[in-house]
């Protein structure tokens, strides 16, 4: 049964007016605070990528450098590649950002329709028009990991 | 040197894919959506497209289904790398033509190993 389904055989419940009010600011809130995580995820990794793009210029430089004098110091090859190896460690980690969004995305859609769902069904339609309600989300959740380990993979 | 074309609508995620293919040796193009990734299909040559499944405009499956109808891409390698796991997913995309399904997050050495099984 979907959300927006009527309850069978039932009589239709009263609620107190003041708790399905308090209870509709709630789900604003919860909306607005998941929109500001999202804002804050985003702008932190933003600067993440840009410090990892830019180490990683910097070695493929330094790279270049010690290549480039035709007498290879094995110490810094060794060390420089150590560095690549931690970015490569950071890379399946630094995807929780395209994760986290679809999360919070998600989430979001089913908060908005709840909020939409009670504000209709409570206050109905007004002067300026019927009340619109946002769809809720049509599919279950796309993310369904619990923690930040490598995939599967599948060749058909 | 293969060309690989990456398809995300992440910018995040386009940049660690980028950077992964990059360090293996690939040339990588970038594209935001399925509908830019077809657009760019359209003006060269790649040896495989990468693709997330959720996307505006155009979602990997649907841009998996317009590459297999061009001749210039009935062989070339279709990944989908997407946080979609589910068996009914797999199934379309497998349907639509896909070469294999990767579920988010990747690990740079699996995926660089993957490549190196499909590409031509």
């Amino acid at each position: 049964m979907r959300l927006e389904d009527p309850i069978p055989n039932l009589p239709p419940a009263t609620l107190p007016m003041l708790a399905v009010a308090d209870v509709q600011d709630s789900l604003m809130v919860a909306a607005h605070d998941l929109d500001r995580l999202q804002r804050l995820l985003t702008d932190a990794t933003d600067t993440l990528m840009d410090h990892f793009c830019g180490a990683s210029t910097e070695i493929g430089g330094l790279a270049g450098i010690t290549g480039g004098t035709g007498l290879p110091d094995a110490t810094a090859q060794a060390h420089l590649q150590q560095v690549r190896q931690h970015l490569s460690g950071a890379v399946t980690a630094l995807q929780f950002q395209d994760m986290a969004s679809q999360l919070i995305q998600h989430t979001l859609g089913r908060l908005q329709h709840c909020t939409g769902r009670l504000a209709r069904d409570l206050m109905g339609d007004d002067d300026f028009g019927a009340a619109v309600l946002q769809d809720a989300p049509l599919h279950p959740n796309p993310v369904t990991q619990d923690e930040m380990a490598a995939g599967s993979v599948e060749l058909f | 040197m293969h060309s690989i074309l990456a398809v995300d609508d992440s910018a995040s995620m386009r940049q660690m894919v980028s950077f992964t293919l990059k360090n293996a040796g690939f040339n990588v193009v970038e594209a935001v959506d399925g509908q830019d990734a077809f657009e760019k299909a359209g003006q060269r040559d790649f040896s495989l497209v990468l693709t997330d499944q959720n996307m505006p405009r155009m979602d990997g499956i649907s841009l998996t289904k317009k590459l297999r109808e061009n001749p210039k891409f009935k062989a070339t390698p279709i990944l989908i790398l997407t946080t979609e796991s589910s068996d009914e997913m797999k199934a379309a995309g497998r349907a639509a033509g896909a070469t294999g399904w990767l579920v988010k997050p990747f690990d740079p050495a699996k995926l660089i190993e993957v490549i190196g099984k499909v590409i031509r």
